[in-house]
């Protein structure tokens, strides 16, 4: 990965289509998601990081200047394209229901441009009414009379790039923004009068301690956001983030360290009435973030920009990283050379994906549905394999209506299998001891779907 | 066993530096046979001048015209490549285009310079004395030399009349020089003492001839100064052999009598067999009997090792070769068996015996689903090496495997290597455990070749348990004499002599239980002898010996292929050393794990693996899907290589870092 593709000009869209009773309805997110700076420790390296970090900097600069950064607009161009060439294999065009801008800054974007943006996916796919339309904001790369644009052009959902209340943390992580511009931010989202906004937080940073994570989650409950994104920092081997430091050593947190954060968040927040709705998730009741929501059950979405990745007719495909390779990917596309969708879709993998993302919420896995795609067998093997973690409190089963099994129930279904699956209406990872193991404990069923 | 492993290293050092000065200084600078040296390709038949028209006519050899030896040494003395040199000489193989260490054919003598099966090879020798140009047909019986093999050491020598006996003039006799030389003295043969290495800086000959005399009686102008690197001294050797070894005793008018030395398994030809005759003639077609197993064959090829299979129709009396008949297994062809024709009567050569199992290990596929791979792999091995006793076995944490019983440890480490390098098959082996005998109140005795088959009976009480000893015999500069006797002490060992072999070297035997030298008491010796140390021991009688039985517990449940039988002294130490080596291999997972040594129910030794206390991504949209499916994906497959005991996975290591216990 290169400079150019450090998140700033990274955009993505992705298209989701919901498949209704007997028709198709086509929901799109335009979105560049979450390429923030967790998500460039986390996929790339620390040469990413910084490299991201300069051109951060440097579109900062520019920013106060100029809203004509000549490599904005190109990169906007070529999206623009890439969005008008992609084919929609749909007979009709349903209006899309979710948008989402993310990766990188794209508050750095002029609102002209997201405007185009905006009106190309509308006139190539429609625009629901109500559709969610989220972007990323990283504090200070916006204003209050931008964020008003925005507002204009459709934006109602804004994700607000926080990571942390402390000058020291927000320093050490390479953030561009400060303490001040935090604060700055919270209070611009505030005035211009967003009603749905998220605050992102990461823990689990070097050096970071109980105090500080305390401080933020109070910090973060004082402002009020609808959603809350609660990151544990994640550490990639063979990047130069993962050489300088090892996971569970100083000046990282131990593992009982950052699962006593992770506890932390989840008991605070819940008692500031959010939910929390999946592993890195909090919300308030209705405030859920839709566009995400779509990944997690399974449904299919388009994407839009450099290394994006799009879920059509059940085949993942990821974008070039390189805006080289990314330019040379819209020409073929314009060109009618890429075929991206496929039909092939394998059912164990399904399986595998439903399995490893429903269990990743606090709804779960709707077992019924489950079992009519996939068969009793894998559906009774599922929850035969988790008998000993209910035991030990890390997984819940519910019937139908969400109310738990006990043990003892368990014990009884458990000997006919029958029974078993028709009883069980829900597995459920528990929060927060079954999300912190949520690992371990899908990987045991991967074992039992893939042996 | 790492200490196999750190020897071996050592000598390919060595051996690699001796190719190297094989190839630029090497000169044989001797008159013998360069006339002969045409045309050798290790492929295809070698020429000589007996052999023109590729016919070799054995009835030329009566047997006063036969020389039957073998050479004899420690490891490294240059053994192997003193063999080189006599083939060299002769003709037998053409120089430097052979490979080093010709007689070791397997990978894994050839990586440690040992050798684990008997070979033969048949040479011809024009002998001049006074005038007379006689040919001779030597015949050079390459035997194992490790105790391992001390039976089929025996065997082997029992095929010949004399014995070149190689000592390396810096580092003197050793440990398995004593063994070996005993083992020749006792079989009657004619010794020839040779000092090897004398171009060594080091060199102190006449230091080495007089511990010869000191240990051995040898008369010191008897001995030959050889260094096979530069080929001083050389020309002496193959006219000693003639001079001094007496011919083959056999009668060449009795009824057939050969010695089975050894035999091997060949893709095309079935089993070959290494066999000497020791009466009367074998013929290609003759109906041949074994007097172990009683089962007849038809001879179908005979003839000569030269170096190759060398077919010649027949061999006579006091002559060594190979012999191909219906043999379906080398399971057929028993070491030391007497094989006769078969309408015939005659008395058996003495000394043959089945062979006697010293150490067991449980021999699993790494990856369990793998068990025919490894049920292959040990067939086609044991098709080459009869010598391995081979039982199915479970366990519940390994599941279906093997239990194996090997004639000592260098036979097992050499059984691990060959099915790795030959078969390719990956394996966990269980601590190796000796046979232990135990007495039950009711008066019934059983030996346990399994720790794990061994279950307390309430019912009945074992009143006296017996653990097999050795006699082992160590030679090591003086100043080590103090480090030596605590480590002996500790091992429970008895002394039974003490002496020194010359003012620098002492020489020790000691009484010691299998059982305590099984792991790594060789290593722990070189380590406290700074690599001087010698070593070797010979199987010794049955001890009483309190020993009970450690088992390991995870989260309360018995691995049963980590149980182990121990003295009760040390059961303590080696308990408490188990758990903290397994708390080091052992994963934290959900649960905590508590890992327990216990003897009977009682535990001795405890520790904790508290639970994993997170394993979480934090992100999972859309580009991450993909990538997280794939981490998980590696997890599961992590999952299913770990070996499951109740709720605890075990990671291969561990089974591995449990042998490192003694």
């Amino acid at each position: 990965m290169t400079c150019e593709c450090a998140g700033i000009e990274r955009k993505k869209a992705d298209c989701e289509r919901v498949e209704g009773a007997n028709n198709l309805i086509n929901v799109f997110g335009f979105f560049d998601r979450g390429d923030d700076f967790a998500d460039c420790i986390e996929y790339f390296t620390i040469s990413a990081l910084f490299s991201f970090v300069f051109l951060l900097c440097f579109f900062a600069a520019v920013h106060e200047t100029s809203e004509d950064d000549p490599r904005i607009s190109n990169y906007i161009q070529i999206l623009i394209r890439e969005i008008e060439a992609t084919q929609t294999h749909f007979d009709q065009h349903p209006p899309l229901q979710t948008i989402f801008f993310g990766g990188g800054t794209p508050s750095l974007v002029p609102p002209r441009l997201v405007a185009k943006v905006l009106e190309t996916l509308r006139s190539k796919f429609g625009l629901c009414l109500d559709a969610e339309i989220s972007m990323e904001m990283d504090p200070g790369t916006f204003d209050a009379k931008k964020l008003k644009e925005l507002m204009g052009l459709g934006v109602n959902r804004v994700s607000l790039g926080v990571q942390a209340f402390q000058e020291e943390l927000l320093k050490a992580c390479g953030r561009a923004h400060g303490l001040e511009e935090v604060h700055e931010a919270i209070e611009i989202v505030g005035s211009c009068g967003v009603e749905n906004w998220s605050m992102d937080l990461i823990s689990s940073l070097p050096n970071q301690t109980q105090e500080m994570w305390e401080e933020s989650l109070r910090l973060t409950i004082e402002a009020k956001p609808t959603h809350v994104s609660v990151y544990d920092l994640q550490i990639e081997k063979d990047t130069k983030f993962g050489s300088l430091y090892t996971p569970g050593e100083f000046p990282l947190p131990s593992d009982t360290q950052s699962a006593k954060f992770y506890r932390m968040a989840s008991r605070k927040l819940a008692e500031a009435n959010y939910n929390h709705y999946e592993v890195s998730s909090y919300s308030k009741n209705g405030f859920e973030c839709k566009h995400n929501y779509t990944y997690w059950i399974n449904k299919p979405f388009y994407a839009f920009g450099l290394g994006s990745a799009s879920y059509i007719n059940g085949t993942r495909y990821s974008r070039p990283k390189k805006l080289k390779d990314y330019t040379t990917y819209v020409q073929n596309l314009e060109g009618g050379l890429v075929d991206i969708q496929e039909d092939d879709v394998d059912e164990g993998e399904m399986a595998m994906d439903i399995v490893m993302l429903s269990l990743r919420t606090s709804k779960g896995l709707e077992l019924k549905s489950f079992r009519e795609d996939f068969g009793s067998a894998v559906a009774v093997e599922l929850c035969k394999v988790y008998e000993p973690y209910m035991k030990s409190g890390h997984v819940a089963f519910l019937d139908y209506r969400r109310r738990e099994i006990t043990e003892d129930e368990f014990s009884s279904l458990v000997l006919d299998d029958e029974k078993l699956e028709n009883e069980i209406g829900f597995i459920r990872l528990s929060d927060p001891d079954g999300f912190l193991l949520s690992n371990e404990l899908i990987s045991l069923a991967f074992g039992v779907m893939d042996p | 066993m790492s200490y196999f492993n750190r020897a071996s290293k050592a000598i390919q050092v060595a051996n690699r530096i001796y190719r190297f000065s094989l190839n630029h200084h090497y000169n044989l600078g001797l008159p013998y046979f360069a006339s002969n040296e045409h045309g050798f390709c290790s492929n295809s038949r070698n020429s000589n001048r007996r052999d023109d028209n590729n016919v070799i006519d054995l009835s030329q050899y009566p047997t006063d015209k036969i020389r039957n030896f073998s050479i004899i040494a420690h490891v490294d003395h240059g053994k192997s490549t003193l063999a080189d040199r006599l083939l060299e000489l002769t003709g037998t193989i053409k120089r430097g285009h052979g490979q080093p260490q010709y007689l070791d054919k397997l990978q894994v003598e050839r990586e440690r310079g040992i050798t684990v099966k008997a070979q033969t090879a048949t040479m011809f020798y024009n002998y001049e004395l006074e005038d007379s140009n006689t040919s001779y047909l030597l015949n050079l019986v390459d035997t194992p030399g490790h105790v391992d093999f001390s039976y089929e050491v025996s065997r082997s020598l029992a095929a010949c009349q004399g014995a070149l006996l190689v000592v390396d003039a810096a580092q003197g006799v050793q440990a398995q020089t004593v063994a070996n030389f005993y083992l020749a003295f006792e079989s009657n043969l004619a010794i020839i003492p040779v000092i090897n290495k004398i171009d060594q800086p080091t060199a102190d000959p006449d230091r080495v001839k007089a511990q010869l005399k000191s240990m051995f009686d040898l008369d010191t102008s008897d001995v030959l100064l050889t260094s096979a690197k530069t080929g001083q001294g050389l020309e002496h050797v193959l006219p000693a052999v003639i001079e001094r070894i007496p011919p083959p005793p056999g009668k060449s008018d009795s009824n057939l009598r050969m010695f089975l030395l050894d035999s091997y398994y060949d893709e095309y030809k079935g089993v070959i067999c290494h066999v000497a005759v020791v009466d009367g003639c074998l013929r290609k077609g003759d109906k041949i009997t074994s007097a172990a197993t009683s089962q007849s064959y038809e001879v179908l090829d005979v003839g000569i090792m030269h170096p190759e299979l060398r077919p010649t129709g027949f061999l006579l009396t006091g002559q060594v070769g190979y012999m191909v008949s219906g043999m379906r297994s080398t399971k057929e062809a028993r070491v030391g068996d007497t094989l006769f024709h078969s309408r015939t009567t005659v008395e058996p050569l003495p000394g043959f015996k089945p062979a006697k199992h010293m150490v067991f290990s449980g021999l699993y596929p790494a990856d369990g689903s793998d068990f025919e791979g490894l049920n292959h792999a040990i067939e086609r091995l044991t098709c080459n090496d009869a010598s391995v006793s081979v039982a199915r076995e479970s366990s519940t944490a390994l599941g279906l495997g093997f239990r194996c019983g090997f004639l000592g440890l260098l036979h097992m480490d050499v059984f691990h290597q060959r099915l790795e390098q030959e078969y390719g098959t990956h394996i966990i082996s269980t601590v190796p455990t000796v046979p232990y005998i135990f007495e039950y109140s009711d008066g019934s005795k059983v030996e346990v070749q399994n720790p794990a088959a061994f279950t307390a009976n309430p019912k009945i009480r074992v009143v006296a348990s017996w653990e097999p000893t050795v006699l082992a015999t160590i030679i090591i500069p003086s100043e080590y004499v103090g480090a030596v006797i605590n480590l002996c002490s500790e091992r429970r060992g008895e002394q039974i002599e003490y002496s020194f072999i010359d003012t620098q070297r002492a020489f020790m035997k000691y009484r010691l239980p299998l059982r305590e030298i099984v792991v790594d008491f060789y290593n722990e010796l070189k380590s406290i002898t700074s690599g001087y140390a010698s070593f070797d021991y010979e199987d010794s009688e049955y001890v009483a010996s309190d020993v009970v039985k450690l088992d390991i517990l995870l989260n309360g449940q018995p691995v049963d292929a980590m149980a182990t039988i121990v003295h009760k002294l040390k059961a303590q130490r080696v308990g408490r050393e188990l758990v903290e080596k397994l708390k080091k291999y052992i994963d934290r997972q959900m649960f905590e794990i508590t890992i327990q040594a216990a003897i009977d129910s009682k535990v001795i030794a405890r520790e904790t693996i508290s639970a994993m206390r997170k394993n979480v991504l934090a992100k999972c949209y859309g580009g991450d899907v993909t990538r997280k499916k794939k981490l998980l994906e590696k997890q599961k497959e992590g999952k299913k290589r770990m070996k499951r005991v109740g709720s605890v996975d075990i990671p291969q290591e561990a089974f591995h870092a449990i042998l490192k216990v003694s």
